[in-house]
């Protein structure tokens, strides 16, 4: 039991991790109808970006964090600039061969600043943890949690409750209304990838104490952000909370009680089994291609 | 002889009633309009007919075979056709491609037996000229009748057409109207045609069938539609009940 | 007309290849080999994807299914190669027959998701069904193909193998491109209502054109395994799938040509970044972003503008202004 428990507290923190990645991948989807297959290497940057501001630099925890999401925003800023404004008239092939043409260079850029080494990344609660029915668990699994909820929370402050926010609604449902209702679309477009961004850097951040930092880390969490949103719901920001949980539930859980080598395959065999038969996801959209 | 028959069709989108209990019957080689005001049912009992959208109740029969859940292209292959709205051919291929992938329904003919065939449509159709061009050379009006070129090369024994005068000029339309009127003279085509180009309605239908806010209204010949003051009043309001148009 | 197509573009890949083969080092020559692999699956996702518009990022599973299924016949069964391969493109034709019926009922980015789940799956069973496929270390000593009492070792000789291989499948897709088979698929990729109101079943020819792509994914498979004589999970990821997704579009997506080109440049154009050392995957994905933005009909397009171009301007053709409705 006291064992079950600790899994149940791990697979919710990777599951927070992936749920994070998702919603800024959902973000982005909702906004621009991107899919963007560089959503992985976002994390991976997050992560690194820690490696850089706390490993390398030395700053002081506040300082390293704020630092590294400082970065990720720039970043996110650079990326819409760069990458989304050129090929956002291309067609639904050409952004997914594009965002991985740029997926590739993000990972390479990494490989040629930090090497191909991993970096253990510490967590300000390191070492650190609480008794829970007998079960020991980690103070930052916990706290993985909390952060997620707190940044939903946020989130939803955000979207529900500023202009700004609203805005970004309006956008990602109707671009052309939204222009004509004279709002700065582009603004709105770019502070979409900015937001994906830094919320793929908390999730590095909070990622990097309980894997590795890895420049390969990237991919297969992208995959994992996939199923995540396709189980949740396309487009669906429950959706993505809801498929994060899930998938990451499903790998530690199905690591220990099916098998550690096919823990992978359960999450997408769930996946393409939703795929077929319910491809909305439980939260999603009514499935008809984006215009 | 019927040839197609909608029976008791009713259609729901969630709350809004599409269409309620409407039944239209076409003869052999007969020309038949469906009218009514934007919003009345047109397209979705067109929707309905060639299966794009299923029936909450109701039937479709064509030929006597009950079609009412045959998949689209069963439909056209048992004697079906339509033409879509804003004309959709296809950009890839040219002219005489594009009434090829029509002629193609009949099986069995070799690629040369197609091409022939295909460029007699074509020259039917007065697109002789253009039978190379690439389809976004053409004019929107050509494309139209690329569309119709390529709908009856599929050999239909119904053909049902959504608004085809619409975006054409007067001359287009013209031009429109004789054609049809030869179709029908030459192959015996029964026609459903979807328009509010009353004019070409009036000279071309034998027989009117009224919707409005998803109900059939009136169902008469051009001079008993265009007494009858439920249509008008569905046209031009409450008000306007006139015994003369 | 299409006959004549599918003549000379076998023809010019015997005799560009047979030159080339006469005048290139040994190393350039297994790129070429490389290439000509990878073109033959190309081939076959243009059928899917460039006609059919089905966006698959699991073709390099069925390149896979044919490679390992080669290589599970001669090794552990002892079958002849020439035995194996057929009955490995089968195989794969049936399950992707199979895996098509219901997954083509998904369009756009959920297909591509689909097929990339696909892939990861195909990984992630021929890593572990270690008894069937030898897990991650593969199967090894797959041997060599033998035509009579010539046996196809080195780069020279398989080239040829290779070339005659190609020829063949960009002569049959050249006949299907100008087919009435040809036309429906890429009707149905540009509008799949108005096919339906043709009568054409779409989704047998969305079928029909994802097994064809299997045929020919198998196809490169086999051929890959009798060249690298080594197969092994990692030759088989959805990397590799985007990569034949980027040859066709960089080459120019629904060309056969275009398959062909994509398939040698991408080949090629990480040799010629080496010299970048360590940086040179980095400036790879830079230049496959300005490819995607700059030349979006590929290397074809760019061929097609540059001949229109050159051509002096035609008389003013009088065409009647378009009236939008």
């Amino acid at each position: 039991m006291a064992d079950f428990v600790q899994l149940l507290v791990n697979g919710l923190a990777i599951g927070s991790v992936y749920a994070l990645a998702a919603i800024g991948f959902v973000i982005v989807y909702s906004a621009t109808g991107v899919v963007n297959f560089a959503a992985g290497q976002f994390v991976m940057f997050g992560t690194f970006a820690g490696v850089a501001t706390l490993l390398n630099a030395q700053l002081p925890w506040p300082f390293a964090y704020s630092a590294a999401l400082l970065i990720m925003a720039l970043f996110g800023a650079l990326f819409f600039c760069a990458v989304y404004l050129p090929l956002r008239r291309g067609s639904v092939v050409t952004i997914i061969i594009g965002t991985v043409a740029i997926s590739i260079t993000m990972q390479n850029a990494a490989l040629l600043s930090f090497g191909s080494w991993p970096f253990r990344l510490p967590s300000p609660v390191e070492d650190s943890a609480v008794t829970l029915g007998g079960a020991i668990i980690s103070t930052h699994a916990l706290g993985v949690v909390g952060v997620t909820a707190i940044m939903v929370g946020g989130l939803w402050l955000l979207f529900n409750r500023t202009s700004v926010g609203v805005g970004m609604r309006a956008v990602a449902q109707d671009l052309q209304a939204a222009k004509l209702m004279g709002l700065k679309v582009n603004r709105l477009l770019a502070l979409s990838w900015v937001l994906a961004a830094v919320l793929a850097g908390v999730a590095g951040l909070m990622l990097g104490p309980m894997w590795f930092a890895d420049v390969n880390m990237g991919d297969p969490i992208a995959l994992k952000a996939f199923a995540a949103t396709i189980i949740g719901g396309f487009g669906s920001l429950p959706g993505a909370i809801v498929g994060g949980l899930f998938v990451g539930l499903s790998e530690v859980l199905g690591a220990s009680y099916v098998s550690s080598a096919y823990k992978d395959l359960i999450s997408f065999g769930i996946m393409i089994v939703f795929l077929l038969v319910r491809p909305q996801g439980v939260f999603g959209e009514k499935i008809q291609d984006r215009g | 002889m019927t040839v197609l028959e909608a029976r008791n069709i009713h259609k729901r989108y969630g709350g809004l009633a599409a269409l309620t209990d409407v039944d239209l019957t076409v003869a052999k080689g007969q020309f038949v309009a469906v009218i009514g005001p934007n919003g009345a049912g047109k397209s979705t009992l067109l929707n309905v007919l060639t299966g794009l959208a299923m029936p909450d109740e109701g039937q479709v029969v064509l030929g006597g075979r009950a079609i009412t859940r045959m998949a689209t292209n069963r439909r056209i292959r048992a004697g079906l056709g339509r033409t879509f709205q804003h004309g959709r051919v296809f950009p890839r291929l040219n002219v005489l491609e594009n009434v090829m992938t029509g002629a193609a329904i009949r099986g069995d003919l070799s690629e040369a037996a197609l091409r022939e065939v295909s460029m007699e449509v074509i020259a039917q159709m007065g697109l002789a000229e253009d039978a190379n061009e690439a389809i976004g050379s053409l004019s929107y009006g050509r494309r139209r009748m690329v569309e119709l070129a390529r709908a009856l090369a599929c050999r239909p024994q119904v053909l049902l057409l959504d608004e085809p005068a619409a975006g054409l000029n007067s001359g287009e339309v013209d031009q429109l109207v004789d054609r049809l009127t030869e179709l029908r003279a030459r192959h015996g085509l029964a026609i459903v045609l979807i328009e509010h180009n009353m004019g070409m309605v009036m000279r071309l239908a034998e027989r009117i069938f009224v919707l409005n806010f998803g109900c059939k209204i009136a169902e008469g010949t051009p001079a008993e539609i265009q007494a009858d003051p439920a249509v008008l009043s569905a046209y031009l309001g409450e008000g306007y009940v006139h015994a003369d148009v | 007309m299409a006959i004549r197509n599918a003549l000379s573009i076998a023809a010019a890949i015997l005799v560009i290849g047979g030159l080339l083969s006469a005048v290139l080092p040994e190393y350039y020559l297994r790129l070429l080999n490389l290439s000509a692999i990878s073109a033959v699956a190309v081939i076959g996702l243009n059928f899917a994807f460039g006609y059919a518009g089905l966006i698959s990022l699991g073709h390099a599973a069925f390149v896979g299914m044919g490679a390992y299924g080669l290589a599970i016949l001669t090794v552990t069964s002892g079958w002849s190669p020439w035995l194996a391969a057929p009955a490995a493109i089968a195989a794969t034709a049936v399950l992707a027959a199979l895996i098509g019926y219901p997954l083509l009922r998904l369009r756009g980015h959920y297909l591509a998701l689909a097929t990339l789940g696909l892939n990861v799956s195909f990984y992630i069973v021929t890593s572990n069904w270690i008894d069937l496929t030898g897990g991650t270390n593969g199967i090894a000593r797959i041997p060599e193909l033998t035509i009579g009492t010539l046996t196809v070792a080195g780069e020279h000789r398989f080239l040829w193998l290779a070339l005659v291989v190609l020829a063949i499948v960009a002569a049959l897709a050249a006949i299907l491109h100008g087919s009435r088979h040809g036309r429906e698929m890429m009707a149905v990729r540009d509008d799949e209502i108005a096919s339906e109101m043709i009568g054409i079943d779409t989704t047998r020819v969305k079928i029909t054109a994802f097994v064809l792509s299997a045929v020919c994914a198998a196809i490169a498979g086999c051929l890959f395994a009798l060249h690298v004589r080594f197969v092994a999970p990692e030759d088989f990821t959805y990397a590799h799938s985007i990569t034949y997704l980027a040859m066709l579009i960089v080459g120019g997506e629904s060309t056969i040509v275009g398959a062909i080109l994509g398939a040698i440049l991408l080949t090629f154009l990480p040799e010629w970044l080496r010299f970048l050392g360590t940086a040179y995957l980095f400036f790879f994905g830079l230049l496959m972003l300005c490819i995607l933005v700059f030349l979006p009909t590929g290397l074809v397009g760019l061929g097609q503008r540059l001949r229109r171009s050159r051509k002096p301007s035609s008389a003013a053709s009088v065409r009647v202004p378009e009236a939008k409705p």
